[in-house]
Parts: C-alpha cells; structure tokens; sequence
C-alpha cells in the first residue's frame, strides 16, 4: 500500500518543479506501469517513493520497504562477488553468524526459475556475465528481498528484444505470485499496455492519464501512442511547460 | 646475505605482515583507504612498553595494545563518518595527533625495557614460531568471518556501498567495526616488535604505512587476489618477500636512508604492472585510492 498527497519536488538550478502537486495511490498487490516523455518526473516520483530523494512538500506513506530495480546495472549487484554471494546478500533480513553457503540450493532453484541457464555460474563472479544476464539475477536479487513493493525504473531497456522478453515475463510472473505492489517505468508501450492492471502517463510533472482494470484493458497502443503525442506535441508548440531533462 | 640475516628478516616480515594485514582490511573489503597505521602502530608499542614496565605480564601487554590502537581506528572511521573528512585526511590527522598522545603516555621518547622479561625472548625461531601462531589466530576467525552473513554484507560496503544501503546495511557500523580490526592489527604488531627490540622509541619506525602497503601490494601481485584465499594470503606472502627485497637492497649497498624512495619506487612499480594485468580480477580495485 502506497499513499502519496500533494508532492512537490524541484531541484536547485532548475526552476520549474520536476514533480507539481502528485497525488497517487496504489493498492496492495496492485501492478501499475508509469509512461512519460523523458525529463517528465517518473524517476523522481520512483526515487521519492524509494527515499533517496525527500519532497519539497507533500506526504508520502508506504507500508513495508521496497526494493528495487534501475537502468544501472551496477547499481543493482556486486559484480566482484560471485553470483550465490549476491543472491544471499538479498536475501539477508536478519543476518546470523553462520555460513552464507547454506542457502545455495534455494539461491540454484531460484536461478533455475529465470529459466535462462544462468545456474551453472553460481560460483563465478557476477561481474563475467553480460548486462542481460547480470540484470537477470538483478531483477531476482529484488524479487529474493522478501520485501513487499517493487520498484522498477526500466530495468529491461538496456537489454536486447529477446532479454526484454524474458525479463518482462518473469517480472510479472513474480510480482503475481509474490504479491508485491509495484511500479514500473517503461519506456515500451506495448510492455506498458500488456503488463500490469493499470497505467499513469507523466506529462512535466504531473499524471496526466491513470487507467484501471477493464478500462485499461480495453485500451489500445494506438490511442496510447496518440495520448503520448498530444502531450507531448503540446509542449513542442510551447504552450505547456518546458520539458526538464 | 647470512643465514642471521635471513631469519632476522623472516622476523622482520612476519610483523610486516600483521600490518599488510591491517592495511589490507580497509583497504580490499571497505574500500577506505585508511592511513592510521603511521600512529596506531606506535601507540601499540607505546602502550605495551608501559604495561611491561610496569611489572604486569607482557602477555597482557598485547590485548591492551590492541584495544588502544583499535579505538584509534575507530576515531578515523568517526571523523570520516560523523564529519565527513576524506578517510585519508582523516588518518593524517589522527597519526599526526597520536605522536603527541604517544609522548604522553610514554613521558620521554624512549624507553629501555632491558629489564623485562618479554613474551619474545632471545631465541628468533621460537620468537617467529609465537608470531606466526598469533598472526594465525587473528587471521583464521576473520577469514570464516567473511563467508558468514556479516561477513558477506561487511565486504559489500566497500564493494557496493550504494547496493549495500538499499539492502539495509549500516555503513557506519561495518566501517567502523573494520577499522577497529585494522587498528588492532597494528597495534598488535607495535607492541610484539616493542618486545622483540626491547626498547620503544617514539620516532618508532614512522613510515610503516608504505612498508605495510607495499608487502601488500607485492604479495598481490605475485598470487593475485581474485579469490578470499588469496586476498588474505597475500599481506603474507607480500610482507615476507618485500622483507627479503629489502635486506637485499642493504647488502647490494643501499644506505638505511634510501630505503624508503625503493620502497615508493616498488609501489609505483606494481601499481603500474598491474594496471596492464587487472582485467581479469574482479575482486581488485583498479585504483589503490578512492576515486
């Protein structure tokens, strides 16, 4: 559960707010996807929720921690640690003076379910695997946390159309059965129509669109793809606000 | 070079190590590059000449060294942590007070303990053989240590500190926690050398930071350090053959003077041969200090 009310953010040197009064709510067990035109907020919002970032003003509550997915793929394991080592430091709520060895079988079944053969380098550093496969383990490292909300800011758009796939497919088959509140940024629309039972799009700080269930289902890439235009081509003719990078 | 020669610098070595292995901690599994070492290894000579003169055992010399020169690593680790000066600067300046706070504590600049029976006697291959068991008895714990869960998340802090946050772990408390291990390395070694030389002296080899870093980084070169095994051998196998380098040096007709210019020349040798050899190691750092 995810309550947000009235956020503002801006940052020193910028002088239009990258975040204006956001009010969002998510349920629990709730999937929802986030579109936007870069510079639109989305990370910020991603990074408020995370607390990395405090807000100028407005209220966040969250219940439980999350854990989290980013672009970044250094950011989100040890390459310099072999891969067993990674998935036991995710694991660790309550660490005890025992060897972390002992969890290598749950840390093979689970790298097993990425179904991609990754089990076979359990014991090599994590830093000889490609960015697809490191952010693989990566989005599972999340997953292991035992955390209950899941923040994903477009952990599979560094990675080739089939990785995508395969990592689309496991994220939302582990958010299903883990039940984990979740917001993900995509940059791909069809990811964001296909995934999740709703969706935001950002627009300069603001959500400018927010669909649920039936109406989310029903709606199509192509109205998507012309909402994302209209928004955006509105602040090309200069009429709304300038875009912050 | 005679066989005296040879044990004296087995010896020698064997001290250096305890300080490699100091030096290393912060340095390979925290990341901070931590320069206590020039003020803590004094303080544990200092503080183990007076509790021998004293008249207590110099058994208990040792511990209370160590507990002395680990606060000292923990002063460092605070004023990088709480006021958030440069870890370097930070060991500067606390090794810079500790001169004065040596002084103190000694009350002149040296002192003879000709009088006291030490732990290390007269005797180098027994002296080694009690050395080598201590060195042991520090180094096996904290090599289970580290394939333990604190273990695994104390070497994610220097590895991935921004990884380890989101995880949940206290920086400051693994920081600190490994920078007590470090002081209390060199003070453990300040005050076995006190009791080998039987004597303190205040100016007590200033400068060990480069010895110890050195052996550290020759025994990395030589075995490499992409496994936990080999990292923690290294300080080891470095300090016992930069020893013997370094009474080869002297025989060949090197003056004690010039002794730390090599030194520095051996640091800048393996850095930059290792700069072309790294590729392959993940555990290493590529850069000694912090970017």
């Amino acid at each position: 559960m995810l309550h947000i009310k009235n956020v503002t953010k801006s940052f020193s040197g910028i002088f239009e707010p990258v975040l204006k009064d956001v009010n969002l709510s998510v349920g629990e067990g709730e999937f929802c996807t986030i579109i936007g035109a870069n510079g639109s907020g989305k990370s910020t919002l991603l990074k408020i929720i995370s607390g990395e970032y405090y807000a100028d003003s407005g209220e966040i509550r969250r219940n439980g921690e999350v854990s989290q997915v980013v672009q970044d793929v250094n950011k989100g394991t040890v390459p310099a640690m072999t891969m067993l080592e990674n998935i036991a430091l995710s694991r660790m709520k309550t660490p005890r003076l025992v060897f972390y060895r002992r969890h290598i079988n749950d840390a093979i079944d689970k790298v097993r379910s990425l179904n991609i053969g990754l089990e076979k380098f359990i014991d090599q550093p994590l830093g000889i695997l490609s960015g697809g496969q490191r952010q693989a383990v990566a989005t599972l490292m999340a997953m292991n946390s035992g955390k209950t909300s899941l923040l994903l800011d477009a952990h599979t758009s560094a990675l080739d159309p089939k990785m995508q796939k395969m990592l689309m497919e496991y994220t939302a088959q582990s958010v299903r059965e883990l039940q984990l509140t979740t917001l993900m940024i995509t940059h791909n629309m069809e990811d964001a129509l296909k995934y999740g039972n709703r969706l935001i799009m950002m627009h300069c700080g603001r959500m400018v669109v927010d669909v649920k269930g039936h109406e989310k289902s029903g709606l199509k890439l192509s109205s998507l793809l012309e909402m994302f235009h209209k928004f955006e081509d509105q602040s090309l003719e200069g009429k709304g606000e300038k875009n912050v990078n | 070079m005679s066989i005296d020669l040879i044990l004296n610098g087995l010896q020698q070595g064997l001290i250096l190590a305890i300080i490699a292995c100091g030096i290393m901690i912060p340095f390979r599994f925290l990341d901070f590059a931590d320069l206590t070492a020039d003020g803590a290894y004094p303080l544990g000579g200092a503080v183990g000449a007076m509790v021998m003169l004293s008249g207590m055992s110099p058994v208990a010399a040792i511990p209370l060294a160590m507990i002395c020169a680990g606060i000292m690593g923990v002063c460092t680790a605070l004023i990088h942590l709480k006021l958030r000066v440069n870890s370097m600067l930070a060991g500067i300046i606390i090794s810079a007070m500790a001169y004065s706070v040596n002084l103190r504590i000694m009350g002149k600049p040296n002192i003879a303990l000709f009088n006291c029976s030490g732990l290390l006697g007269q005797d180098i291959c027994v002296n080694m053989l009690l050395i080598v068991m201590i060195l042991f008895c520090c180094l096996i714990p904290f090599a289970v240590f580290l394939r333990t869960d604190f273990g695994l998340r104390f070497r994610a802090v220097g590895l991935n500190p921004h990884l380890a946050k989101l995880q949940g772990i206290s920086i400051k408390k693994y920081t600190i926690f490994g920078l007590f291990l470090a002081g209390a390395l060199f003070g453990l070694a300040g005050s076995l050398m006190v009791q080998i030389q039987n004597y303190m002296d205040v100016g007590m080899r200033i400068g060990i930071l480069i010895h110890g870093l050195a052996s550290l980084m020759v025994g990395e070169a030589i075995i490499g350090n992409a496994t936990l095994n080999r990292q923690l051998a290294a300080p080891l196998l470095g300090a016992l053959v930069y020893q013997q380098i370094q009474g080869m040096a002297l025989s060949f007709g090197l003056a004690p003077s010039d002794l730390k210019f090599f030194t520095g020349t051996i640091v800048l040798l393996v850095i930059a041969m290792k700069k072309n050899t790294d590729r392959n190691s993940f555990f290493y750092k590529t850069a000694t200090f912090k970017k």
